[in-house]
């Protein structure tokens, strides 16, 4: 079993990060200027695979899970980091490739700009749509819509 | 009657054979590979569904004939000319009987070759003209596919010619007459030495026509549908009946060459050539029916794949067995007076 | 470059990622391509939204050079709907209906996420009847959808010969998934605490038989139609090589990371359902092409089968559903829950807050994953081959657009 002392103990080098165990599993949170090294630092510690990359619009900010594996262990490992709205979210691409299509559409469905990124367009969406994920944006009718 | 209405009247028959052919084969097409796939093919126009083709020639020709904004005007109306005519002259040559036919050639095989080797240019133009890319890759690989299977057709068919002397259709067949140790015919295929010739002449047949495993230049799951992606209404009709005209020409070319033609084997003399037409039109339509059966089981080859073995395959051994059939025929003979 | 028809690249109009490929991390490079020497053009061609052979709306932006992958830019929404956001305004029990129009071809899967992560979050227990007919009907669904990816991905070859056949046992599998839950495709037959009808009278030997003619006729049949198929064999194989490397770094799941040679599978790493009492083996492919995908997912058919019929043998008695409210209503939380689909690991991370509705609702869609690997591994292959790999690697736009 996983236990949040390892990861802290992996992530001794990074600042600020946080390590407990919930629900979820372990969760790590991490400062947002931080999530690079920290990612680089768990990848290299066997969590090779990053299988899920989501937002969560918490009403005072954006939080952005990555979901790491290492597929050696079988652990999954939860590293998450808080972004303002209309914040910047850098791409991680570089450490973990698989978050290329995921970090476009969390960056286009909760409105975050997306940085050093090789190919930052909308993914799912037109131009002209809101962001979607967050709660400030209603579910409207199609009546509502075409008013 | 003056030579030029016999003329005419000659080519009426053929576009009669022609389109005949076609309604006919494309409702075949779709009984055979409806039943090879566990269904019925059509069903509610006429028993069996024997007017469907009927039908579609009428819907195609009351559809709208669309012209892309982009398309080379005069070449996209040329294109499907292009494809057609050739297909027809090449009905001139085959003979039903033995005095049925268009026109008696004494190169009637090199005419026939020469008239379909023209098809390729026709689908270049279209995939050109049509402004699609698809279109254009589509015929893109029909030009390469001409270069590089022409030469061993031709050459496949040469061992035939250099045993009858003649590159006449009818002499060919009737040199096929008889039967060898009582009861095999004496068709070429059943010829240990040209039977050789026949695969080469069958695998470069397929290519020739755009039959699967070889539709390169259609390549549905590929090219969406290829050269004719653009093109609609009656000219669609036009290219779609001179694809089934090309299948039936190098399946009555099979059956002239391998097949024994019109000859019936085992039956008198009168009999045979009186129901020569009948035979003839039965043994190519055999032979479309395996084209057919093919073109609903096998998945279709990748294009290098295609031209390696035509260029590194087919070409050294159709060339090799020109030379055997030269050995064979005309170096024995020598050797053997030599000797005795 | 005055020529009009260079207005597309002049106005920028394909974008900038086409021309210049993105820069890979060490350990992964891009295959060569290009042409030595003398100046040559690029053929930029749209695969798709209308494509025969991308697979409902996927659209690939190929950029070719003579008939050979330059760039491949996957462009996809076209089917977007919005699952994500409507789930926030659904109850618990009505996500399972969501999910079956996500992956609308192995739709019993993606209700088994959604029911599982709502578990979780409420802590109950599933009763074992329930855990039984989920792996029962879970199995039925997953050669259902194999099968449709076999008939389609033998089209993408430019074989007609199998499709229907494909689709006669399928047809004969959805006749059954329609007695059992009420439903040919939209099944909403798992639902939170269990499932929601028990097994019609009778259906045993309907499932008996089924699985014996598909085991000993029919799938000897589809190998022979297809995989015995020299042609075939020699179209898919070394075609599309995805390394162990690649497909950790894409994560990849589900059968395309296992032909890649990485043994992880859900059922047997992360056990839910019946899955612990089955017996089953998870096959592994060595060369990650699309011929060890085809393998691979030939055999899961096999081994699903295999289960198919240990669930009937083994279907214990008892109730079909534990005690859940009418109104699911469980305490904030956040849970992961994933099931082993057809395509790989279907997850679902759910965010609660207490109230009667998700506060965030994520599907973790295996397709999408596979999608932005294909970009990798496109590049200098021929164009007949682009349809091969989409097809091999079985994505299913509905899971990836959402």
């Amino acid at each position: 079993m996983l236990r949040a002392a390892d990861v802290e103990r992996l992530l001794a080098g990074v600042d600020s990060a946080e390590v407990a165990e919930e629900r979820l599993g372990v969760v790590a949170r991490v400062g947002r200027a931080a999530v690079a090294d920290a990612l680089a630092a768990l990848r290299d510690a066997g969590f090779e695979s990053l299988v899920d990359l989501l937002g969560i619009d918490t009403g005072e900010h954006v939080e952005v899970t990555y979901h790491l594996r290492s597929y050696a262990s079988g652990q999954d490992l939860f590293v998450k980091t808080a972004l303002p709205y209309d914040g910047e979210l850098e791409s991680v691409w570089q450490v973990y490739p698989s978050a290329l299509m995921p970090e476009r559409e969390t960056a286009e469905l909760f409105g975050l700009r997306l940085s050093e990124h090789p190919n930052p367009k909308r993914l799912l969406t037109t131009d002209g749509v809101p962001p979607l994920l967050r709660k400030d944006v209603p579910v409207r009718t199609p009546e509502e819509f075409t008013r | 009657m003056s030579p030029l209405a016999a003329s005419l009247l000659k080519v009426a028959a053929c576009l009669g054979l022609m389109l005949a052919n076609g309604v006919v084969m494309i409702w075949m097409l779709r009984k055979v590979l409806g039943h090879l796939h566990l269904r019925y093919g059509p069903l509610e126009a006429g028993p069996s569904g024997i007017f469907q083709t009927t039908m579609d020639v009428l819907k195609l020709l009351t559809k709208e004939d669309v012209t892309p904004n982009a398309a080379d005007r005069a070449l996209f109306y040329v294109a499907p000319l292009a494809v057609f005519v050739p297909s027809l002259a090449a009905y001139a040559a085959l003979p039903f009987a033995p005095e049925l036919r268009a026109v008696r050639l004494d190169a009637g095989l090199l005419y026939t070759f020469a008239a379909l080797s023209l098809v390729p240019i026709g689908i270049l133009m279209a995939g050109w003209a049509s402004a699609n890319k698809w279109s254009l890759i589509g015929g893109m690989r029909a030009a390469a596919q001409q270069i590089a299977y022409e030469v061993p057709l031709l050459l496949s068919v040469l061992p035939i010619v250099m045993l009858v002397g003649s590159a006449d259709l009818g002499r060919i067949v009737e040199a096929q007459s008889g039967v060898w140790a009582g009861f095999l015919p004496r068709w070429f295929i059943f010829d240990p030495l040209l039977l050789p010739t026949f695969v080469v002449f069958a695998v470069a047949a397929l290519i020739e026509t755009n039959q699967t495993p070889f539709d390169m230049s259609e390549a549905e799951s590929e090219l969406v549908a290829g050269w004719a992606t653009e093109y609609s209404a009656m000219k669609f009709g036009l290219l779609f009946l001179s694809e089934f005209s090309n299948q039936f020409i190098i399946s009555a070319l099979a059956v002239t060459l391998f097949f024994g033609g019109w000859l019936l084997p085992w039956v008198p003399e009168s009999v045979s050539v009186a129901l020569a037409p009948v035979t003839f039109l039965l043994k190519t339509y055999v032979g479309i029916f395996m084209l057919m059966w093919i073109r609903g089981t096998y998945p279709r080859v990748r294009i290098d794949t295609l031209m390696q073995l035509g260029w590194k395959r087919l070409i050294p051994i159709s060339l090799a067995l020109v030379v055997v059939m030269g050995v064979v025929i005309k170096a024995l003979p020598a050797l053997a007076r030599v000797v005795g | 470059m005055s020529d009009p028809r260079y207005e597309i690249y002049e106005a920028g109009l394909i974008g900038e990622g086409m021309h210049t490929p993105p820069v890979l991390p060490a350990g992964l490079r891009r295959a060569p391509g290009g042409v030595d020497g003398l100046r040559t053009e690029h053929l930029v061609v749209n695969m798709g939204p209308q494509h025969p052979s991308t697979h409902g709306v996927l659209r690939m932006i190929v950029e070719l050079d003579g008939e050979e992958v330059v760039t491949a830019e996957a462009s996809i929404g076209y089917l977007h709907r919005g699952i994500e956001k409507v789930a926030e305004h659904r109850r618990y029990d009505a996500l399972g209906t969501l999910m079956d129009r996500g992956d609308y071809v192995a739709g019993i899967m993606g209700e088994l996420a959604a029911a599982l992560a709502t578990e979780q979050l409420l802590e109950v227990e599933v009763p074992p009847k329930a855990n039984w007919l989920r792996s029962l009907t879970s199995e039925l669904n997953r050669i259902a959808s194999h099968l449709v990816w076999f008939g389609t991905f033998g089209l993408d070859t430019g074989a007609m010969g199998q499709f229907l056949y494909a689709m006669r046992d399928r047809e004969a599998l959805l006749d059954i998934l329609e007695a059992i839950s009420g439903q040919r495709m939209m099944f909403n037959y798992v639902r939170p605490g269990g499932v929601v009808r028990d097994l019609p009278p009778g259906i045993d030997a309907k499932i008996r038989e089924f699985v014996d003619t598909f085991e000993n006729v029919y799938l000897p049949e589809h190998d022979a139609l297809l995989g015995g198929n020299e042609i075939f064999q020699s179209r898919v194989k070394g075609i599309g090589v995805i390394t162990r490397e690649q497909a950790l770094a894409f994560g990849l799941t589900g059968p395309n990371l296992r032909a890649s040679g990485v043994k992880y599978d859900v059922r047997v790493d992360r056990p839910y359902a019946a899955y612990p009492e089955l017996d089953f083996e998870v096959p592994v492919g060595e060369a990650g092409d699309a011929w060890d995908r085809y393998l691979v997912r030939m055999e899961e058919m096999r081994q699903a089968a295999r289960m198919i019929r240990q669930c009937i043998d083994g279907m214990p008695e008892g109730p079909h559903m534990a005690k859940v409210p009418k109104l699911i209503k469980p305490p904030a939380g956040e849970v992961y829950a994933a099931v082993e689909s057809a395509r790989g690991e279907t997850g679902v991370h759910l965010v609660s807050d207490g109230s009667e509705h998700p506060y965030r609702f994520r599907y973790r869609g295996p397709s999408l994953f596979a999608l932005q690997a294909l970009e990798e591994i496109l590049p200098g292959h021929l164009l007949a081959d682009v349809v091969m790999i989409i097809g091999s690697t079985d994505v299913m736009m509905g899971e990836i657009d959402r």
